[in-house]
């Protein structure tokens, strides 16, 4: 994202904490998928995380005056995403329910679905959603924190450095949150290409 | 295995290590066996989550989000703003006068003249906004007074 990008998304912020809508409306339609990728990936389902969205851009709204320039906005934005997450979570209102190894293969689980890869070919479309559950499956496995910081890594493509002030942590604290859930995705992945053999064990 | 790089492998994949390190992880994936095999499991992993198909949000969240700020109550600083406006103050300010006149009534309690207890002049004490009004804007036509005793209607018009 350009430099001109950040500058236009803090002025828009600005306008938000004037109370300008338009301004938050054209903020909404820049990082409404952004969000959402990120509340999906980290509570596993549709429903929860589409109201887990509205629930991230309402308090955006009611919390502008809190923002300052000095900050990135997507920055912030993840930092209000990734606190509304973790407090739900914590409160119980939501339960993370990815796809788990144990659910029995073709069982609706009523988790992620995404759409898969639009191959002619059914066995390409069949190891994109078996990726897919190995994926969710160690995304379930994860501790709150490891999951949101490798859903801003992986999902979002965010700097180190961006992750650790959405998450307030230290860049070395979000490097050990990310290899270590990294690490999980990648042998879920080995296992998933070594059939139902258990991944060689390994580190 | 735990040799002290392992740790630094998934940040090497991603760039985000630091020049120096980054070189000492180089050469040191070039001696360990273990490390080696890692770096690579790390490296197709990461490649495999890119490839996953986006997720496409509800086009029907933004309607949502939207109708939830119009409900939202206004916040304080947005009333406050709306008090401070001088149509609004100015009567206000009548409006605790006139409080302030029953309050001393009320605290006169039986030994107020009976006259107080009139219902005209309880009246003129709920209305004493309105004199205040004329006689703070030093108005004295009709029709000032009259523009005055209006300008809640004028505010709604606008």
């Amino acid at each position: 994202m350009s430099d001109v990008d950040v500058d236009s998304d803090a002025q828009a912020m600005l306008k938000v904490a004037a109370g300008d809508r338009r301004a938050f409306a054209w903020l909404f339609d820049r990082y409404h998928g952004s969000v959402a990728r990120f509340a999906l990936r980290f509570v596993g389902d549709r429903e929860r995380a589409e109201e887990l969205t509205q629930d991230i851009f309402v308090k955006l709204y009611r919390n502008a005056k809190a923002y300052k320039p000095t900050a990135r906005f997507k920055t912030f934005l993840f930092r209000v995403a990734t606190n509304h997450c973790l407090n739900e979570v914590r409160r119980g209102e939501y339960r993370v329910t990815h796809t788990s190894s144990e659910t029995p293969e073709g069982e609706e689980t009523g988790t992620v679905e995404m759409a898969g890869p639009e191959g002619d070919r059914p066995d390409q479309a069949l190891a994109g959603r078996e990726l897919e559950r190995a994926v969710g499956a160690a995304l379930a496995d994860m501790s709150d924190r490891e999951r949101a910081a490798f859903t801003m890594c992986r999902f979002e493509g965010m700097a180190y450095r961006d992750i650790a002030e959405a998450l307030d942590a230290s860049e070395a604290a979000v490097k050990s949150l990310i290899h270590r859930a990294t690490l999980a995705v990648a042998r879920r992945i080995e296992e998933l290409r070594a059939g139902t053999a258990p991944a060689r064990s390994r580190a | 295995m735990s040799c002290g790089f392992e740790e630094d492998l998934t940040a090497y994949v991603d760039g985000e290590l630091p020049p120096v390190r980054r070189a000492e992880v180089e050469a040191h994936l070039g001696t360990c066996g273990g490390c080696h095999a890692t770096h690579a499991l790390l490296r197709d992993a990461v490649a495999r989550v890119a490839e996953l198909p986006a997720f496409e949000p509800s086009p029907a969240t933004r309607r949502a989000v939207l109708a939830k700020l119009d409900a939202l109550p206004e916040p304080w600083w947005a009333r406050l703003r709306a008090l401070l406006r001088p149509a609004v103050l100015v009567p206000s300010a009548g409006l605790v006068a006139a409080v302030a006149v029953a309050l001393v009534v009320v605290g006169s309690g039986s030994e107020a003249p009976p006259e107080l207890a009139d219902p005209a002049v309880m009246e003129l004490a709920a209305n004493l906004e309105l004199a205040e009004d004329y006689e703070l804007l030093g108005l004295d036509s009709a029709e000032d007074l009259e523009v005055v005793a209006n300008l809640h209607e004028l505010e709604v018009l606008q």
